[in-house]
């Protein structure tokens, strides 16, 4: 049935010895790995946003590189071009890529099946060849670089530019986000999104209008990848056209589908395993891809539910043999 | 107070071509409150259509259908739902992968205006105590943790039944309920159909002559996209055109 009052204290406490742990992390590890987490905090973003869209409602967009780029941009643009704060940037990064993913949407949510996979495709394209080519206002595949006025919130202030304030800042945001989202599955919105995803036909007849609430999940998951792509420019203080380009959905494919779509814990495991799996084969082998797709293979074929469902299917499995 | 025979239903001369297939032709329906009126004919007859007509799955090539006084014609299936206009498919259409709690659930939710994103779905009290109403009505209570793909097909289709129910319909439209299941399963499901269905007006696809006559009111006998004969089953069950095209070939 639904997700029971027991279960959900069970998960706050995690959640809560989970950011301590994170909090209490900086102390220990040095700059370089700071560095490393706060990315892999942004990729969990993105990934869990790409969850809601095809884990949840059941779209598969590769189109989410569009507002992560997107975002992206906005933040660097704007703090670099037009001297806006960081506060600001940052709230449009979500803003703008909402905006677009409104356009986008409206006409691949008519789509259905590859011809929506395919659209949205097409969407991101051409975003990376007027990132590419549109060099004197995205710095093409150079890109941009820039340095962030600290972000102010009342009283409270945190320095970007230092990479401990900023893993602190990444953090924290992908938290909460991550709580909004969780909460957005569990509410009556979220049981229309999950309900498409089994059987839209069943409930465009039970009365959900199946194309409106398509295109709020995409906006929706559209405005999440525009934070995750501020976030990141934010990070790495840069941004290129190669943000735009559609195998970063790719990414978020692959984490998804590792951690297990449909819930969120799954994409958050995945961006852990996949990561951290490159960094430490790149010291001794040049393609790392290669081993992540196999792992990818591996998975698709041995646990089609990620991760998240191998652990639950042995959990079951324990309680009905007990 | 409504009036007994009040017109619930009614399609005026409606037309449906495909191509240059005219698969509904001029088809004139009255059905009224608390009726059960079968709709039966011979593959390809119509009756499908007829139904994808009536609920917005298709649009009408021309001719007009009216749901108690208003015209819903081409309205879109959403839309229909809303209005009062609840179906079951005869492929069995179920959100498969969640339980029957949650079928049930996310179908009296549908009657909602606004889906808040902040809350917590279990909030919603009046939409959980409706949901358990419909358990018991339907008789999944014991059966609502389970998830549906693990039912058994009857089960799975007398849920469908459950779902379209629980949108609160005035009309319902059931598309070969029985298809699929032998004929002691499809007795079973038209004794549980007597309980879950009574007063309802329905219009009732079937092919099993057994439950149509066990269970209508009257019947419309569509042939080639029209109706052929219209009348309660024991005048249909005697009527010589109706013998000749439908029940002379199946059951002599």
């Amino acid at each position: 049935m639904f997700i029971q009052k027991g279960k959900s204290f069970g998960f706050i406490l995690i959640f809560i010895l989970i950011l301590l742990l994170l909090t209490a992390l900086p102390f220990f590890v040095d700059l370089f790995y700071q560095t490393f987490l706060t990315e892999l905090f942004v990729w969990i973003l993105f990934a869990i946003s790409f969850d809601l869209i095809f884990g949840y409602t059941g779209l598969l967009s590769f189109g989410q590189a569009l507002f992560f780029g997107l975002g992206g941009y906005t933040v660097t643009i704007l703090i670099r071009k037009f001297g806006l704060n960081t506060e600001l940037s940052l709230f449009l990064s979500i803003i703008i890529p909402i905006l677009f993913a409104w356009f986008v949407g409206f006409f691949s949510v008519k789509l259905t099946g590859i011809h929506f996979v395919i659209i949205t495709i097409i969407f991101a394209i051409i975003g990376n060849i007027i990132g590419d080519t549109w060099t004197s206002f995205t710095g093409g595949a150079d890109g941009l670089t820039f340095s962030p006025p600290p972000f102010r919130l009342g009283l409270f202030q945190i320095d970007l530019t230092d990479i401990k304030g900023n893993y602190y800042f990444v953090l924290a945001i992908v938290a909460i986000s991550f709580l909004f989202l969780r909460r957005m599955i569990q509410s009556p919105l979220g049981k229309i999104f999950i309900s498409i995803r089994e059987n839209e036909e069943r409930a465009r007849l039970i009365g959900y209008n199946v194309q409106r609430y398509k295109l709020i999940a995409f906006i929706i998951a559209g405005g999440l990848s525009g934070l995750a792509g501020g976030l990141y420019s934010l990070t790495l203080k840069y941004a290129s056209a190669g943000y735009l380009h559609w195998s970063v959905s790719g990414h978020a494919v692959v984490y998804t589908i590792v951690g297990g779509m449909g819930t969120l814990v799954g994409p958050a495991i995945g961006v852990g395993i996949v990561m951290s799996l490159e960094h430490y084969l790149i010291n001794f082998l040049q393609a790392t891809d290669l081993v992540v797709g196999i792992a990818l293979v591996f998975m698709v074929l041995v646990a089609p539910k990620g991760l998240v469902g191998l652990i639950q299917s042995i959990f079951k499995k324990g309680e009905t043999s007990a | 107070m409504p009036e007994k025979n009040e017109i619930i239903l009614e399609l005026k001369e409606v037309n449906k071509s495909f191509g240059g297939l005219l698969a509904v032709n001029k088809v004139n329906l009255s059905v009224s409150k608390g009726e059960l009126r079968a709709l039966i004919g011979p593959n390809g007859a119509g009756k499908t259509t007829l139904l994808n007509l009536i609920n917005g799955t298709l649009s009408v090539s021309g001719g007009h259908i009216f749901f108690k006084t208003k015209e819903i014609t081409n309205l879109s299936p959403h839309r229909i739902s809303h209005i009062g206009i609840a179906r079951t498919l005869q492929i069995t259409s179920l959100f498969s992968g969640l339980t029957v709690y949650e079928n049930i659930w996310t179908a009296v939710q549908s009657r909602k205006k606004f889906f808040n994103p902040f809350i917590r779905a279990f909030k919603w009290q009046d939409v959980k105590e409706k949901t358990e109403s419909m358990l018991d009505l339907t008789g999944f209570k014991d059966k609502a943790h389970l998830v549906c793909s693990e039912l058994s097909y009857g089960d799975q289709r007398i849920l469908e039944m459950g779902i379209a129910l629980s949108t609160e319909p005035t009309l319902l439209l059931l598309d070969e309920p029985t298809a699929g299941l032998n004929s002691q399963e499809s007795m079973v499901l038209v004794k549980k159909m007597r309980g879950m269905l009574s007063g309802q007006t329905i219009v009732l696809v079937e092919h099993d002559m057994g439950v149509v006559m066990e269970l209508a009111d009257n019947i419309s006998v569509l042939h080639y996209g029209s109706i052929l004969a219209e009348g309660p089953p024991d005048e249909i069950k005697e009527n010589e055109e109706v013998k000749k095209v439908y029940l002379g070939s199946e059951h002599a």
